[in-house]
């Protein structure tokens, strides 16, 4: 029984909280109970990439034990005395280690950052903080956001990437070790890992959430966004972190309500980019993706096969990424400390430092070309509810093999053989143009490892997205499919 | 040697030029054997300051390639065919 309420839902811990079947403080020492027995220690960031985790998923860098049961016991004394700020009140959460806490240490996964301790936090943990909600660890990703570096492992299977990214985060999540969590994306470090290990991740629309207090890897294309157990889930946390902050200049004053209640689905339109589907390497994947279709086929809504446009977003990231992180980065090669990367992320600093060098008309064509995708993917995405398409068309690979991608990808420097025909082609369109994408998990590939949809919709209609994922996960229970880890040794 | 601001413009003009002309050359490079030379990405990377970890062999390896994958990329978004009134991102806003 116990063990079930590491699973619960938002709404489910929430409901618990609030008729005090559970207090906070019982809640927090169970995650951090199970986080000692199946994630502990917190390890202390590996000056090269582990290969040998003890069996442990490494999920947290740092456990904030402390501090998470004094906020915990703020819930509870505000809930005895009526008030509840949220329904994130009380529940205890884990923040990738990119965003800012005050008086707790924030590396972003890097040796180099080992000891640095903030004096602030991060608009997005103020909020939480704001919401009730008890921050508790803060998660484990590859170092600056890339690679398998430091990151966490895949509950189900151990020897599979977890995508490096945001891993800690979903891993956590999936494993039932935090109540949510909070990740970042850029390219797709929370859909993809989301989709490593069939969590439910939302990227919200670009400028909804501020960034202030997290580190920048491209301040035109970083996002942050809710990572939990279902769709719902990501709905009620984005309505506690969303919200205007003149600090972040790309922010806007777009407020976001989240309605639970996904209605009735007959008669929307979802497009589906079906070129996707058949990137997957075997028939029983794209059946998985295909039946996906059918639950939202039976709820009365209109499918539609839909074209995305052929752009080179793999040079346009290359481009944009690597000029922006060369001028976040610049002080580390500049004093010497770019020396301390890991090994995986020497081949990324050099891109980095190319970035540099590159002249400025070449990024501002990058972002002339980006102006023109917007208008276009705005324009198609809009004659749909919602357009769909496999987050990544197969299981985690190997960690070995994919060196923190979900498959042998190139990295992001390094220019496409052609024009992208071979990518996830709505995933990088989403990102770079700003839109909503959630990803829920909808089915397994042969090795019983997660295969997921990435659902996006217009700009600021995350609603939307969040809408089908609801109404899928109604009818579904492939996000109530627990990991083996740590029964399955 | 104390230089006026006239005398800094002027200097700081010349280093710009510079540098877009090394690039310039870079591109050249890439184009003839898809390469660029070690002396040219040492002319780039001086007008960035100090060489800092690229002062080591390996890692100015590194460098040179990524030097050369950067000039493929920019070849490769150069020859997108674009409106002439397309307006770039420069501040990435949304709503």
């Amino acid at each position: 029984m116990q063990e079930a309420i590491h699973f619960l839902t938002v709404r489910e811990l929430a409901d618990r909280l609030e008729s005090g079947a559970i207090t906070s403080v019982d809640l927090t020492q169970m995650y951090l109970d199970r986080a000692e027995q199946l994630d502990s220690p917190p390890f202390d960031l590996p000056s090269e990439p582990r290969t040998d985790h003890g069996g442990k998923l490494s999920t947290m860098v740092t456990i904030a034990s402390e501090r998470a049961l004094e906020s915990a016991q703020r819930a509870d004394a505000e809930l005895r005395a009526g008030r509840r700020r949220s329904i994130l009140h009380g529940i205890p959460y884990g923040v990738k280690d990119l965003l800012d806490t005050d008086g707790i240490r924030t590396t972003w996964g890097s040796g180099i950052f080992r000891d640095r301790v903030p004096n602030r936090n991060a608009a997005v943990i103020d909020r939480l903080q704001e919401a009730g909600a008890v921050l508790m660890a803060k998660m484990s990703l590859g170092e600056f956001a890339g690679g398998n570096t430091s990151s966490a492992l895949n509950p189900w299977k151990l020897d599979r990437t977890s995508f490096g990214s945001s891993s800690g985060t979903v891993s956590a999540c999936v494993a039932g070790l935090i109540g949510f969590g909070i990740g970042t994306e850029t390219g797709g470090s929370i859909v993809f890992p989301a989709s490593a290990v069939g969590a439910s991740g939302l990227r919200p629309t670009f400028s909804r959430v501020s960034r202030l207090g997290c580190m920048a890897l491209s301040w035109s294309l970083d996002k942050i966004g809710p990572v939990g157990r279902s769709a719902e889930d990501c709905g009620h946390i984005l309505e506690q972190i969303n919200g205007y902050d003149a600090r972040d200049n790309s922010s806007t004053d777009r407020p976001f309500s989240f309605r639970a209640d996904p209605g009735s689905m007959r008669g929307k339109r979802l497009g589906v980019h079906r070129a996707e589907f058949e990137l997957s390497q075997s028939g029983q994947n794209r059946q998985v993706f295909q039946e996906a279709l059918d639950v939202w086929e039976m709820m009365g809504v209109i499918v539609e096969d839909i074209e995305l446009p052929l752009y080179p977003t793999g040079a346009l990231f290359s481009t944009i990424v690597t000029v922006e992180s060369g001028t976040v980065f610049g002080p580390l090669f500049d004093d010497g400390r770019a020396a301390g990367m890991f090994s995986f992320n020497e081949d990324r600093a050099a891109g980095w430092m190319a970035g540099r060098m590159m002249p400025a008309a070449d990024y501002l064509t990058a972002q002339r070309i980006r102006s023109q995708l917007v208008r276009e993917a705005d324009e198609i995405v809009s004659r749909y509810d919602a357009v769909i398409a496999p987050t990544w068309p197969n299981g985690a690979a190997l960690r070995e093999v994919s060196n923190g991608w979900p498959i042998p990808a190139r990295n992001e420097w390094e220019p496409p053989d052609e024009i992208d025909a071979q990518t996830p082609r709505l995933n990088y369109i989403a990102n770079l143009v700003g839109h909503p994408g959630l990803n829920i998990p909808c089915g397994f590939d042969a090795d019983g490892l997660p295969l997921c949809l990435q659902i996006v919709a217009s700009p600021f209609d995350d609603q939307s997205a969040l809408d089908f994922g609801m109404s899928f996960q109604q009818e579904t229970d492939w996000h109530m499919q627990r990991p083996p880890y740590p029964w399955r040794e | 040697m104390m230089i006026d601001r006239r005398q800094f413009t002027k200097l700081a003009g010349a280093g710009a030029a510079t540098v877009a002309l090394t690039w310039q050359q870079a591109c050249v490079q890439v184009a003839q054997t898809s390469e660029v030379s070690a002396e040219t990405v040492g002319a780039l990377l001086d007008a960035q300051g100090p060489r800092g970890i690229y002062a080591e062999a390996e890692e100015f390896e590194r460098l040179r390639r990524a030097v050369g994958n950067s000039i493929r990329i920019s070849e490769q978004l150069r020859s997108f065919k674009l409106d002439d009134d397309e307006q770039p991102l420069t501040i990435f806003r949304r709503g």
